[in-house]
């Protein structure tokens, strides 16, 4: 014991040297290091403003970062761009976020699945103010676009980018059954049947079917048949309406869908339609290039677009905020970061950018011809339609969207399977109840 | 093994081996071949074997997504952080080993053990405090708690396993204790320093949270980089497979000439002197 301690003096005194030393020269390093990777930031005490813009992997990104040399000769701003993709753009800025960091002036965030939690965490500036100094700054915007950014008549942000449920549909099949563009989820069931063909491998139908993914593009379905997922804090999915949509989806994709939808978000159902496989397809309008781009898609020619067919309750699609850029709560160039916004939020800066295909959330840009230019005209006609009616959120607008998600997938899930909605309902009720009482 | 094998049991056994080669490699297979294919290629699931040579991909890769900086980037890391881990860690291994201070080296291990995730919020603070986000100073400071933990327990029982008879008679010519260590005893651990730093340098090249967290536009590493493939609606599957590849094969060509090394060395402290 005694002689271990002695071995332990000694021992500690090496490394003590061995630390030491190669602190030494960890810290030579440092300095090598860098000089060779640009200097941080000191520029603040010159007149150019550098702002930093933390944005995702998104065609809006590269679009913009075109157009940022005429933003700096007008304003002397100089805007500089980290992108993530989505999820990594989640975890990055909320650890910036949480430990107070002033690095970020202009965030681009998904307000439907962190705008919440980021709000309720402090995290964004409040822009009511910059908002309010405009006049009429708001008219332009689609309302339901605004909804999704918006509490207690604040403004956390302003929409970006904008998306709702479509109905993809192969033009060419629908022409040789003789069968009309469906109006109604009625209509859609019978035309799937009717097109369901699994031996020469053509489902009627195909969407998500995998847990989480599959709730944003199941939202409409719900909404059509006149229910929600909450209504004054209390979970609702239990109610005739939702139970109707939930049974309807599942069944769709049960009896007349591809093998494997269970596992399928966007990236697999959108495979499976561009293939060939399927007749129709309802998911997102942002993601029409995938389906209608020769390089990627099989039956480009031949993809119609229609608006969300109408349910019992009419047509409610979700038409939301995908994206949408906020002011950091700690930045200390929040002027400069408006300027920013209010730039790329400009009339003139969205059709630009609209034109290269990002949908953006003005109505005027949406009603005029060069805002709709590069998008197919079908697809424009059913977006302006969907603007109409449409609901202002995809999934619940909840803190902990993940998991909420979760169990509402579930009955999602079991829909597919053929099993009991109602008692898969009934259990994720329970769950999403509890999700929004701790949330009180 | 016995040394006598009846012909159907070999052949089974062999079966059984390339079975569960086949399973391993098919996905490495299908990387090599969905990036030389385009999207609609990639996806269509009948002619999966079909080969077209179209370089498209690679060119990307390094034309429009400027793949060259994110390797340097991500090889300056790993190989300071390795580097460095190994100024600290070989000294370190060897006190430990030497003196048998087995709770302070399980109190290292424990550094691995706390999940990484932990010190990110800390170590945002404090490296944006000084200035270093964004710098190759805090990403080889920080991948050093990947690399350094490990090469000291991968030297430990080498350490423990070199005869100390080899020490002794340098103490006896009058060496002193890191004398000895510089030029008696590193020079004999080849196999274990070579092994230890391959394995290291490998997981610093494959680490993905520090890097996500310290890093910025100038300093980005690899496993960031290859999410610039995704975005929010398209998916750049030829790209992401070519990108993939790219980052597979150094780590690769590494493994398969140090080999015998890393065999070498793993089992090399099981031996006792």
């Amino acid at each position: 014991m005694k002689k271990n301690f002695v071995g332990f003096k000694k021992a500690a005194g090496v490394l003590a040297l061995a630390v030491g030393l190669s602190s030494a020269l960890a810290g030579c390093s440092g300095s090598d290091s860098s000089t060779g990777s640009k200097a941080p930031e000191k520029t603040t005490e010159k007149k150019v403003q550098e702002i930093r813009l933390v944005a995702a992997n998104h065609p809006w990104t590269e679009a913009i970062k075109a157009q940022l040399p005429e933003f700096e000769k007008e304003t002397g701003i100089k805007v500089k761009i980290d992108s993530y993709f989505e999820d990594q753009l989640t975890q990055k800025t909320s650890v910036e976020f949480a430990s107070n960091s002033k690095n970020i002036d202009v965030v681009m965030f998904r307000p439907l699945q962190d705008g919440k939690m980021f709000h309720k965490s402090g995290y964004f500036a409040d822009m009511t103010g910059y908002i309010s100094k405009e006049k009429d700054y708001t008219k332009d915007f689609i309302p339901s676009s605004l909804g999704s950014v918006q509490q207690d008549k604040k403004y956390f942000g302003l929409p970006l980018v904008t998306e709702t449920e479509v109905l993809y549909y192969r033009k060419d099949l629908l022409e040789k059954a003789g069968i009309e563009v469906p109006k109604t989820l009625e209509e859609l069931e019978a035309a799937a049947k009717k097109l369901n063909d699994p031996a020469n491998g053509v489902a009627g139908f195909v969407a998500r079917g995998k847990r989480a993914a599959a709730v944003t593009q199941f939202s409409s379905f719900l909404y059509g048949f006149g229910g929600d997922f909450m209504k004054d804090g209390k979970s609702t999915l239990t109610s005739p309406e939702a139970l109707k949509a939930f049974e309807y989806y599942g069944n769709l994709l049960n009896k007349y869908g591809p093998k494997g939808t269970l596992n399928m978000s966007w990236p697999e159902a959108m495979a499976v339609f561009t293939q060939g496989k399927a007749a129709f397809y309802t998911d997102a309008s942002s993601l029409f290039t995938n389906a209608t781009d020769p390089s990627k898609s099989a039956v480009a020619d031949k993809v119609g677009f229609a608006p969300f067919p109408a349910g019992p309750n009419g047509s409610k699609p979700y038409n939301v905020t995908s994206w949408a850029l906020g002011i950091g709560a700690n930045s200390e160039k929040k002027d400069a970061a408006w300027e920013f916004i209010k730039w790329v939020e400009s009339k003139e800066m969205v059709t630009k950018l609209q034109a290269e295909g990002n949908p953006g959330a003005r109505i005027s840009v949406w009603d005029s011809a060069e805002g709709t230019a590069k998008f197919p005209k079908d697809l424009a006609e059913s977006i302006a339609e969907n603007g109409k009616t449409g609901t202002s959120y995809d999934r619940p607008v909840v803190i902990n969207v993940g998991s909420a998600r979760d169990s509402i997938g579930d009955i999602i899930i079991a829909g597919i399977e053929g099993k009991d909605v109602k008692a898969a309902a009934e259990k994720a009720d329970g769950e999403f109840q509890k999700i929004l009482d701790s949330e009180k | 093994m016995s040394e006598k094998q009846s012909p159907i049991k070999s052949i089974f056994t062999h079966f059984g081996v390339y079975f569960v080669l086949f399973l391993f490699l098919l996905p490495f297979l299908w990387m090599l071949l969905a990036s030389f294919k385009t999207q609609v290629q990639i996806l269509n699931t009948e002619k999966i074997f079909e080969i077209t040579a179209n370089f498209n991909n690679y060119i990307n890769v390094f034309k429009e997504y400027n793949f060259l900086s994110f390797i340097w980037n991500s090889f300056v890391v790993a190989a300071g952080a390795t580097l460095f881990g190994l100024i600290l860690g070989l000294p370190a291994a060897y006190s430990i080993a030497k003196f048998k201070q087995q709770g302070f080296g399980l109190l290292i291990l424990v550094a691995r053990i706390v999940p990484g995730i932990s010190f990110l919020i800390p170590w945002f603070i404090i490296f944006s405090k000084l200035q270093l986000i964004d710098t190759y100073t805090s990403l080889i400071l920080s991948h050093m708690l990947v690399t350094m933990p490990f090469i000291i327990w991968v030297m430990i029982p080498f350490f423990e396993g070199l005869p100390h008879e080899l020490e002794e008679s340098a103490r006896v010519d009058g060496c002193s204790i890191p004398g000895a260590f510089v030029k008696v005893m590193l020079p004999i651990s080849g196999p274990g320093i070579v092994t230890s730093s391959i394995l290291a340098f490998i997981f610093s090249w494959n680490n993905f949270m520090f890097s996500l967290i310290l890093a910025g536009d100038n300093t980005k590493t690899l496993p960031i980089a290859i999410f610039n493939f995704l975005s929010y609606s398209e998916i750049n599957w030829g790209g992401l497979m070519a990108a993939s590849v790219i980052i597979t094969a150094p780590v690769l060509v590494i493994a398969l000439f140090a080999q015998r090394y890393i065999i070498a060395g793993l089992t090399g402290g099981s031996v006792k002197g």
